[in-house]
């Protein structure tokens, strides 16, 4: 970080009801849509930014119910001539298609999420839950009375902060009722008439876990924003430490592994496409 | 089933995000500033130019209160020099021709300017560079510094049919400009078919194909088999891929390992 960053980040305005403000964050989470629909994983929730894109999406609807009755009331009618009229419904059909378009980006964005979730429902819930909580587990998978409920991870309390979970609270309380939901069923339709041994959902014997991750290495499409970017290679396979690969220049567009560019991603300097 | 799409935006939602282009119109009647979710509309005065998302371009130009400027680049002549990039320049024989440079990046020949990008920051603190398609890309210009080549902007494809459909009046030369699109398109499909040869290097862990130049809508139409090549190629060459890797780790381990790797994962589509 060199001096201008230092100023610049000092300058820029907490103020977030500017119109400027406005723009920024709908270019923000226009661009999170796009990457949230390209990359194999979860992306951890923007929640400052959803929080004021919801709380503008509900402003916006109340001046548009503002607006729409006041054009409608009988008394203000009389006096406004049929200029303003049309003027008045050209800015309520501009005004509803914005928010169209909004809306569109939130409901794709969530939709896609939840569908992220559903696909890796286990690899989510290990994810977010505490390391520790998995012992008293694995004793009472021995006994009769095993179901294969027992094998989902409890979700963080609300106040645990060391955890850091890329779902928002909403997707957590979600993510737990359908995997518990889907394990009450797969236990009533087969699991519980398997030995008790094999009716949990997390097992990994043989050195293979059942549960299933999302590929990092599946390709994305990005541009880089800055000078410089380099692919990595995250450590696996016996290799400790990340290597570096292809230098991706400014304005470039590549095809390359989700893996090799989500740091960079993380600190904004590509844009997933 | 909770999201039926598959994984990449699709043409449609290429489209939409195409909407977001910004494009100079000149209205016709006055209406007054609007605060939109999109960011601030300053007001219409007739005839003084503003600029405008294109979405709102077009819906203000299908009910006869706006005239779009078009973009410098949708011109024949400007087409016509792009076309002749795309073909005749032996540099881009296998490349698509140079995009617009992003602010602070110098124009494609430029050697003596080093690119510099400046952030924005977002209310978190986080930086933000903008990019297509929040860049003026696609607004009109009144002096155009010359030298600088003409380019096709990201999202060129689907700029050029909504505004030859929507708006074909208030273009220079529609069909001629018609043809041109549907010929520079022909050129640049023929280039990403053609680019399938070298794949492997995107396959290989830090490896990377560069498909600079490329278009928002072409890259909506390559993305699937693209994506499923390189992870195709991936899955055949993983325990080729593997081995490789233990090897680095054993000469790491003996202290051979000079940090270099001899692969040429270095290529341009």
């Amino acid at each position: 970080m060199d001096i201008d960053d230092i100023l610049a980040s000092v300058d820029r305005t907490a103020d977030t009801s500017t119109p400027e403000s406005t723009a920024l964050d709908h270019q923000l989470l226009t661009r999170f849509w796009v990457a949230e629909r390209a990359v194999p994983e979860l992306l951890p929730w923007p929640t400052s930014l959803m929080e004021r894109m919801m709380e503008r999406v509900r402003r916006q609807i109340e001046s548009i119910e503002d607006l729409a009755a006041s054009s409608t009331d009988p008394i203000t009618h009389h006096q406004t001539s049929s200029t303003s009229a049309a003027t008045t419904n050209l800015t309520l059909s501009i005004l509803q298609s914005d928010l169209s378009r909004t809306q569109y980006l939130i409901r794709s964005l969530l939709r896609q999420r939840l569908s992220k979730l559903t696909a890796h429902s286990m690899h989510y819930l290990l994810l977010i839950s505490r390391p520790n909580n998995t012992q008293p587990q694995s004793q009472q998978s021995q006994t009769d009375s095993s179901r294969p409920e027992d094998s989902i991870p409890e979700p963080p309390s609300t106040d645990d902060t060391d955890v850091i979970s890329p779902l928002s609270k909403e997707e957590v309380s979600f993510l737990h009722a359908h995997q518990t939901l889907l394990a009450g069923h797969y236990g009533a339709s087969f699991l519980n008439s398997f030995p008790p041994q094999l009716r949990r959902l997390d097992d990994n014997a043989g050195g293979t876990s059942m549960v299933q991750g999302p590929d990092g290495k599946e390709v994305v499409f990005v541009r880089c924003l800055v000078e410089e970017v380099r692919v990595v290679v995250p450590p696996g396979d016996g290799v400790e430490v990340e290597v570096e690969g292809t230098v991706l220049r400014m304005g470039e567009v590549w095809a390359v592994r989700w893996e090799g560019v989500r740091g960079a991603w993380g600190r904004g300097e590509v844009e997933v496409l | 089933m909770a999201f039926p799409l598959p994984r990449g935006i699709t043409p449609p939602e290429i489209s939409f995000l195409a909407e977001m282009e910004m494009v100079t119109i000149l209205p016709r009647q006055r209406l007054e500033g609007l605060e939109l979710l999109g960011g601030p509309v300053s007001p219409l005065l007739p005839p003084r130019r503003t600029s405008l998302p294109l979405w709102l371009a077009l819906l203000l130009k299908r009910q006869r209160r706006a005239n779009i400027l078009p973009p410098p680049w949708l011109h024949p002549e400007s087409l016509e020099l792009i076309l002749e990039i795309e073909t005749q320049n032996d540099e881009y024989q296998h490349a698509f021709s140079p995009p617009p440079p992003l602010p602070g990046q110098p124009a494609p020949g430029d050697h003596r300017r080093a690119p510099l990008a400046t952030p924005r920051y977002t209310p978190s603190g986080e930086k933000y560079y903008p990019a297509p398609p929040f860049l003026p890309q696609n607004t009109a210009r009144d002096h155009i510094p010359p030298g600088e080549p003409p380019a096709l902007p990201f999202h060129w494809l689907e700029v050029g049919t909504m505004l030859l459909e929507a708006a074909s009046d208030d273009l220079v030369d529609p069909d001629q400009t018609r043809r041109l699109l549907k010929e520079l398109r022909e050129v640049r499909m023929a280039k990403v078919r053609a680019g399938v040869d070298v794949l492997d290097a995107a396959a290989m862990g830090g490896g990377g194909v560069a498909l600079t130049g490329v278009g928002a809508m072409e890259l909506g139409e390559g993305r699937r088999f693209i994506a499923g090549v390189v992870d195709e190629l991936r899955r055949i060459g993983a325990s080729k891929e593997q081995a490789r890797r233990e090897e680095m780790a054993e000469e790491m381990a003996n202290g051979g390992y000079d940090g270099t790797q001899d692969d040429d994962d270095e290529m341009e589509f």
